[in-house]
């Protein structure tokens, strides 16, 4: 679904921050993408989803990313950001969801359709003619999520998405992540989370792929994650 | 409390009472900001000295306050800008026109204060119609109503954009000036070393904010158009509704409501 | 410097409004024709942020006083003027709108007042042209310099002619008996001062802007060989000194009052009241009003003892037809409350 062939980018000349990167991301999975601040888990992000263009090939669903693809590819993928106010534009939780799909050029029935459909999966029925400005964070992240699942992407990548919530919104986020059939990367700190919601894991390191593997392996290797700066999950680390 | 959160607090209060339901709620916001425009159109331009003809404007308001059960007390609130302005203007009448207008129980009336006063009641009036169309009616529901009014887009859109960011930003301002104060007791304001840092850090912040913004409309399909949510039709009552609140307007400005409902009881 | 509905005469509003409407319509088009689809969002953010940044209150050194940031400035050299002029017209439709300040038919009068200079001649007479010369020298230096003066030139000039702008809507609609002469002459001193402090504070922000990111700002070419480095620091203490100088002294001498621009209120009870005019610019706080009331108060019992008791004429006569209409008038007002509130509680009841 999403593969990186010795892909490179510098957002400064002579300062890598991706280098030689290559991995394959197949249909289905669910992958997660941890490091330290500063590895470059946001960049990879936004080098799949063509928001920055680097060195090497992209592939999207066996495709090429470039400037001919760009559309098709973006339809296929849908973004959760960190910041969900910088995602939630319009004024209202519905207009929000409706944007994508219309700027798809999906009928209006069906759009609406299509966004009941998913805030009655979601549990989020209340939140249709909220504003966006009213609702709380917990509210937000999982209206974000709504928003991108109205698009009915193939894959969907997420930043951050179980940061500054509450214990109870971030097990509903997880929740709610676990029940997604989509190709899933998932860049987080939160590595409960990921052990939660992902069977495999990369590991990035000043922009290249420190470990890439089961979750379950890599999550365990105290050793590993402590020279990445990161510490055993505490589910693990307790027993 | 800081300025912003007064601010903000304000802001919410508006959304609140849009989102409440009424007659008044009910109708199309094409409907609402035809006839309010209408309505201050008709308030200004009454005669400087017409305080008796300008004055029976004030039912129209009043009645769509109680219709739509707005408070009235939010508006006066709001009254705090827009009086002390017109006031300001208003004031020097009296000092320079000083010909005697009328006569109340033995005084006699400059027309200067009639002017004032006829000023300062445009002023409430004209606020009491804006208020009443904003709490009546949700940000998105008016940008619609502005659309059909052949707004062009690239400005309905930028409005309804920075409307959103605006509650973002304020709230972000909000909690750096509480930020600020705990660190800076007893400073009024921004001491001048950071004048340029404090508002420039946000700035860039907010170049970065903007950034990620469009790069989010962009994976969500936005080329150039936006797309809105369907409002209602405009239907019959609606435009009964304008029609009508055209025509009592034409009526009040040219017969004079007050002097017709004294006549039949002073002679 | 907003001006309210009340203050225009209807062919005065229309006549703003077709003048910042066509403004606004060329500027779609030239920002059209430029094609940048990112700049939307980068306008409505940094609109926000401007609507927002005006409620900083910034402390004038030596004066105890404070001044604001009005924004047309800032926003057309970070956006450009035309991005610029429809930012502005955002933030006054929305301060017009949700805070009452302004008015819905005065809204194109404001536009052009504020908006229309501040971006406009504000950037094509001073910031570009200021900042394209070789004034100061060539180095970074300089180009501080450059900023710094195009910064308080546009400030005070764009204000000045907004100001005037004011006088001239407010004379032409006819609504106060103050000669224009004497109406420009309290009004363009007062803006003198809130200008000089805006075009600091507006300064203070793109030197930041300059020394992180000088790409942001319009007509800045990134430093041609390195001056001598000054920090932020040094150079706002230089504005320090030039504002207590100049913007201090101006401010100083007229009170002592905490809000340095509301002076004139108290500073000059005769002729005070017109100043009030850039006091908006600090309406957001409840303090001002009740100043303004207190103000009104004393006003009024001085004017009273004026007005000649005359003898009883016509017009006193139809008068008072009028008068008992108009209670009447207001007793169906009060009618109307009562009645909505007694069908609101017997809603509530059933």
């Amino acid at each position: 679904m999403i593969e990186f062939q010795h892909v490179r980018f510098a957002y400064e000349k002579g300062r890598e921050v991706i280098r030689d990167l290559s991995f394959r991301i197949a249909r289905g999975e669910a992958v997660g993408l941890i490091g330290a601040n500063g590895a470059g888990k946001s960049t990879v992000m936004k080098l799949a989803l063509g928001l920055l263009s680097g060195e090497g090939r992209i592939l999207i669903d066996g495709e090429e990313l470039n400037r001919q693809t760009l559309a098709s590819a973006r339809r296929k993928l849908g973004f959760v950001l960190q910041n969900s106010d910088n995602q939630m534009f319009m004024p209202t939780v519905y207009e929000d969801m409706i944007f994508g799909p219309l700027n798809y050029m999906v009928s209006r029935e069906e759009a609406d359709r299509r966004v009941d459909e998913v805030l009655a999966r979601l549990d989020l029925q209340a939140l249709k003619h909220r504003h966006n400005h009213r609702i709380s964070g917990g509210e937000k992240r999982m209206a974000a999520i709504a928003t991108i699942l109205a698009m009915e992407p193939e894959a969907i990548l997420m930043d951050e998405p179980s940061s500054a919530l509450d214990p109870c919104n971030r097990r509903l986020v997880i929740n709610t992540i676990r029940g997604l059939e989509q190709t899933k990367l998932i860049s987080s700190h939160d590595l409960d989370m990921i052990l939660d919601t992902c069977s495999r894991v990369i590991l990035l390191s000043e922009g290249r792929i420190a470990a890439d593997g089961p979750a379950e392996e890599i999550l365990r290797d105290r050793a590993l994650l402590e020279r990445n700066h990161l510490e055993l999950p505490l589910r693990l680390a307790g027993g | 409390m800081n300025k912003m959160e007064k601010a903000l607090h304000e802001l919410t209060e508006m959304d609140d009472l849009a989102a409440r339901s009424s007659p008044v709620h009910a109708l199309h916001p094409t409907a609402k900001l035809l006839s309010t425009i209408a309505y201050i159109i008709v308030t200004v331009s009454f005669d400087k000295y017409d305080l008796g003809g300008l004055f029976p404007m004030l039912l129209w308001p009043v009645l769509l306050f109680e219709i739509s059960g707005i408070p009235l007390r939010t508006c006066f609130y709001k009254l705090r800008i827009v009086l002390p302005l017109v006031m300001a203007v208003g004031l020097f009448n009296p000092l320079y026109d000083r010909a005697p207008m009328l006569l109340l129980g033995g005084t006699a009336v400059s027309g200067g204060v009639v002017s004032m006063l006829t000023l300062m009641l445009k002023g409430v009036f004209c606020l009491m119609a804006s208020f009443l169309l904003m709490a009546t009616t949700p940000i998105d529901s008016l940008c619609a109503a502005l659309r059909r009014l052949h707004v062009p887009g690239m400005l309905v859109t930028l409005l309804l954009l920075t409307y959103r960011y605006v509650g973002v930003m304020t709230e972000e301002l909000a909690i750096m000036t509480d930020a600020y104060h705990l660190r800076a007791p007893g400073q009024k304001g921004i001491h001048v070393s950071a004048w340029g840092s404090f508002l420039g850090q946000l700035l860039l912040r907010s170049m970065d904010r903007a950034q990620e913004l469009y790069g989010s409309m962009q994976l969500r399909g936005y080329h150039e158009h936006f797309h809105y949510a369907p409002i209602r039709a405009f239907r019959l009552p609606d435009g009964l509704y304008t029609l009508a609140c055209g025509a009592a307007f034409l009526l009040l400005r040219f017969v004079n409501l007050g002097r017709l409902l004294g006549g039949l009881v002073v002679r | 410097m907003h001006m309210a509905d009340a203050l225009l005469a209807p062919a005065v509003a229309a006549t703003m409004y077709v003048a910042s409407g066509t403004t606004a319509g060329i500027s779609i088009h030239k920002l059209k024709k430029d094609d940048e689809p990112q700049k939307l969002p980068v306008m409505a953010v940094t609109a926000a942020l401007v609507f927002a940044g005006q409620m900083i209150n910034y402390t004038i050194p030596g004066t105890g006083s404070s001044g604001h940031m009005c924004g047309g400035m800032l926003l057309s050299a970070l956006l450009g003027p035309q991005a610029g002029f429809l930012s502005m017209i955002v933030i006054l439709a929305i301060q017009c709108l949700f805070f009452a300040d302004g008015g819905l038919m005065a809204l194109g009068a404001n536009v052009w007042n504020m908006a229309f200079y501040g971006c406009f001649v504000g950037y094509y007479l001073i910031w570009r042209p200021i900042m394209q010369s070789k004034l100061f020298g060539a180095d970074k230096k300089a180009q501080r310099g450059r900023i710094v003066l195009a910064s308080i030139l546009g400030c005070v000039i764009t204000l000045q002619l907004g100001a005037f702008s004011v006088v001239l809507e407010t004379t032409l609609s006819g609504i106060t008996e103050l000669p224009f002469g004497a109406f420009v002459a309290l009004m363009q001193p007062i803006h003198l001062a809130i200008g000089l402090v805006e075009g600091l504070v507006t300064s203070a922000v793109l030197l930041f802007v300059f020394e992180s990111r000088p790409e942001l700002l319009q007509c800045v070419q990134p430093a041609e060989g390195e001056g001598a480095k000054r920090s932020l620091k040094a150079v706002i203490a230089v504005l320090a000194v030039v504002v207590l100088v100049v913007g201090g002294g101006l401010s100083l001498l007229a009170s002592s009052n905490p809000d340095g621009l509301e002076w004139a209120l108290f500073g000059n009870a005769e002729e005070g009241y017109a100043e009030n005019m850039g006091l908006d610019e600090d309406d957001y706080g409840i303090e001002s009003a009740a100043a303004e009331k207190a103000g009104a108060i004393q006003e009024a019992t001085a004017f009273l003892p004026d007005y000649a008791f005359a003898d009883s004429d016509a017009a006193a006569g139809t008068s008072v037809s009028g008068v008992v209409g108009s209670a009447m008038v207001a007793g169906v007002a009060v009618l109307i409350c009562l009645a909505g509130g007694f069908f609101r509680k017997k809603k509530a009841e059933a």
